[in-house]
Order: structure tokens, then C-alpha cells, then sequence
């Protein structure tokens, strides 16, 4: 196998989803940030409602009952 | 609200002279990988301190590696070098690095980078070719899963556009 085909076929072995990548690689590079960055706001969201989430189910310590 | 964009963006108008490296370069490039911080790679002169912190103060930098979250306006004092900085910021985690390694400083690193377009702003970004060797340097699992992806996407570029891709 050649090594471009080679460096794809590793990828697709590890995981990586080959349309995907080309979706990507049609787009232009601010295009292609602009979608990271929503992205990322989505996760960080996640991630902040699974933190409010864990601290309403933490039990209320007696004390303060 | 986190906006790695709207941070290259405010580095860009200040003049500052840098480099896009990491996670971010490689979404760059086309890779799917989320990353949560911006990595930069900058000559860390006092000139430039200065820059980043006119440009950063109201977003709040702070040392996001110190117990405390010490203002990087206020911390490191003057006269003290600086190699590294790792910051988050009211508009996202942003790492200034003066060398990168498997690649070099940040000349070597510029003379090779890319200049991209964005936003109506002209943009320098790390070689797909050095981002690789970065990524293999760092040598963790996640950094090396990254280089196998960059090495797809420089073949695919190369099929392409001969000439834009790596030797992958």
C-alpha cells in the first residue's frame, strides 16, 4: 500500500470516520472553527449541567437540615 | 461564552506576532477533534507580555496552573522571564508556548507555518507537517491518535492538491 492510502487506512483503523473528515476538508478553515467553537460551547454546557445535576443530588449535610 | 475565534481575533489587532499550534490548528487542517484550549506559540518578550495583557485584561486572564488563579495582569512582576503561559480567560483557556517540542522555536516554527484567512485577517498556523512531528513528540495516547488523523488529512490534501500535503 502506498503511504498516503496507508496514513488513511491507519486512521480509519483507529477510529476516525472517513466522511466525516471529508466533510470537513470541504469547508473553509473559518468555517471549520466557527463549527469547533459551537461545538465546544455545546460541551462545556454539558458539562455544566451534569455539574448543577451532582450538586442537587449530593445529600443536605445535617447540620445545616 | 468561550471563542477561540474572537481570541485569535483580538491577538491579530493588537499586532501581536504569533503562531496557532496544537488542537486548534488542527481543526485548522480539517481535524474533528473538540479541544478546549488554544495553544500559541509567541517570542514571550516584555513587549509582548504587555500586549497579551492590554489585549486579555477584561477578559480576566489568570493562571489557570496556579492554586490560587493568580491575575496575569498583576503576576508574573516585572523583569522576570517567562518561557511559558497557561491562562483561561473569560473567553477561553489560551497556552502562550516559546518553543514546541519535536519542532523548535518560534522561528523555525514560523518560517515553516501556513498563513490562513480568516475573518478578513490574515493568520499563521503551524505546518500540518510540524504539527505532526509535535503531536508524535508529545507522545501521549490522545496526542498520538490526533497525529494519525493529521497524517489522513495531509494524504487527502496531497491527493487533492499535490504539494499542500506531508510526507505521510
Amino acid at each position: 500500500m502506498d503511504p498516503a492510502n496507508d496514513a488513511i487506512e491507519q486512521a480509519r483503523r483507529a477510529g476516525f470516520d472517513m466522511d466525516l473528515l471529508e466533510t470537513n476538508l470541504a469547508l473553509t478553515p473559518e468555517e471549520r472553527w466557527r463549527q469547533h467553537d459551537t461545538a465546544l460551547e455545546f460541551v462545556l454546557e454539558l458539562q455544566q449541567a451534569r455539574m448543577a445535576r451532582d450538586a442537587k443530588l449530593q445529600p443536605t449535610p445535617p447540620a445545616a437540615r | 461564552m468561550q471563542s477561540f475565534s474572537q481570541l485569535l481575533q483580538r491577538l491579530a489587532d493588537a499586532g501581536l506576532d504569533f503562531v496557532i499550534v496544537g488542537g486548534y490548528a488542527a481543526v485548522a487542517y480539517g481535524s474533528s477533534i473538540v479541544t478546549r484550549d488554544l495553544d500559541i506559540c509567541a517570542v514571550l518578550t516584555p513587549e509582548n507580555v504587555k500586549t497579551l495583557r492590554r489585549t486579555l485584561a477584561d477578559a480576566h486572564p489568570r493562571h489557570r496552573l496556579t492554586h490560587k488563579r493568580l491575575s496575569f495582569l498583576r503576576h508574573p512582576g516585572a523583569g522576570q522571564p517567562l518561557q511559558n503561559l497557561y491562562l483561561e480567560t473569560d473567553i477561553g483557556v489560551i497556552d502562550v508556548l516559546s518553543s514546541i517540542l519535536g519542532v523548535g522555536d518560534f522561528d523555525r516554527l514560523r518560517s515553516q507555518a501556513e498563513t490562513l484567512e480568516v475573518g478578513g485577517r490574515e493568520f499563521r498556523v503551524i505546518s500540518i507537517d510540524d504539527l505532526i512531528k509535535a503531536k508524535e513528540a508529545l507522545g501521549r495516547e490522545r496526542d498520538l491518535l490526533a497525529a494519525k488523523e493529521l497524517r489522513a488529512i495531509a494524504a487527502k490534501r496531497a491527493q487533492r492538491e499535490p504539494g499542500t500535503g506531508s510526507r505521510a
